[in-house]
């Protein structure tokens, strides 16, 4: 571990951290959560299984793309009926789309941090949507922060009667936080 | 009728709020009697956020009740044997004590299952517990025993209460009403 860390000391110092290349979410590290209001309380779920690509280089961003694929059946609020209720077909209907993916070719800069422009598909509903994020270099892999925000109702999030915005808000804040490593496969 | 009690009664503070509790117990067991039945759903989550906002004011109106009776000292009893004395005293700081318990428990148990109590939708009250499974079940079955045992009490308050009233014919059911047949 000391030498590791020596290593890394070494290489930094050596050579300004190559961020440039293509990034994938390190096997079971990382989090992707999101919070949501049910009867005016805000309480936090998240997804146990997603992957990320990242292609980034901060000297030419625009040329960068980001990835993320999510597993809807793996959805997870610490209830289940709750869980069976947001997998079912009002919710996720995660039997027909057990994948939301969000894709981004653009990338810009955003204050300290960074901006992905691309489009969200959750239920078979493609919308644009934004993800913010900050990256910063874990030794040789990449720790890779961020948060986004949607509209629940937009990707028919909550059918019949779940529609309602009465007891369940529309908005959603989605927040990651997650370790990627260099992908062996450019 | 005065705000404090007398020797006689019990002032409209103390009645005011022991009877508006009456009617929220009331709207509780009927509220989580009707979500029972229930599949989950929209109504069940609505009626269940009620039966929360609900079982919140009852604990924020138990913990006025008790100071109130703490600074006003209730009338004192009519007349009885000791041994029935003494059930009164029991039974009343029981009751006093599943005031508090119901809500808190319930309180627990919606946090341990990850879904934070707010009242009426106005405030988000700070969760008791993480999400824990094992906890939400345990608390399930405290908050459901203790509802019986809840209403166990109320039945033998109500009893005693009519009991002074029908066969010994003190007006003790008086106390807690604010009018007095002449």
């Amino acid at each position: 571990m000391i030498l590791r860390i020596l290593f890394a000391c070494v290489t930094c110092c050596a050579a300004p951290f190559a961020l440039a290349d293509v990034w994938q979410t390190d096997q079971g590290s990382g989090k992707l959560t999101f919070s949501a209001t049910q009867a005016g309380a805000k309480f936090t779920g998240g997804f146990e299984s997603f992957q990320v690509r990242l292609d980034f280089d901060p000297s030419k961003p625009a040329n960068g793309s980001l990835h993320v694929t999510v597993a809807t059946p793996s959805i997870d609020t610490a209830d289940a009926d709750r869980d069976e209720i947001l997998r079912s077909r009002d919710f996720f209907w995660a039997e027909q789309h057990p994948q939301a993916v969000f894709h981004a070719e653009r990338i810009e800069r955003d204050g300290s941090g960074w901006r992905a422009l691309g489009q969200l598909t959750i239920r078979g509903v493609t919308k644009p949507a934004s993800v913010r994020f900050a990256l910063a270099p874990d030794f040789d892999k990449l720790s890779m922060k961020g948060t986004a925000s949607l509209h629940r109702l937009a990707f028919g999030l909550g059918q019949g009667d779940w529609a309602s915005t009465e007891w369940i808000g529309d908005e959603v804040d989605v927040n990651f936080e997650l370790t990627l490593a260099r992908s062996a496969i450019r | 009728m005065p705000a404090r009690n007398t020797s006689e009664r019990y002032g409209y503070v103390a009645q005011g709020l022991h009877w508006l509790i009456v009617g929220l117990l009331i709207v509780q067991v009927t509220l989580a009697k009707i979500a029972a039945g229930l599949p989950l759903g929209l109504d069940r989550l609505a009626l269940l956020a009620r039966h929360k906002s609900f079982g919140i004011t009852i604990l924020a109106l138990a913990v006025i009740r008790l100071g109130w009776r703490l600074y006003d000292r209730p009338p004192p009893l009519p007349p009885m044997p000791r041994w029935q004395l003494v059930a009164a005293r029991v039974n009343h700081a029981a009751l006093y004590i599943l005031l508090f318990a119901m809500p808190i428990t319930g309180w627990i148990m919606s946090s341990a299952s990850n879904y934070p109590v707010s009242w009426f939708g106005l405030v988000q009250l700070p969760d008791l517990a993480a999400p824990d499974r094992a906890l939400k079940e345990l608390l399930k079955l405290v908050h459901k025993s203790l509802s019986y045992g809840l209403f166990a009490l109320v039945g033998l308050h109500l009893a005693g209460a009519l009991k002074h009233q029908l066969v010994d014919r003190d007006g003790l059911l008086f106390r807690m009403l604010p009018w007095r047949p002449q």
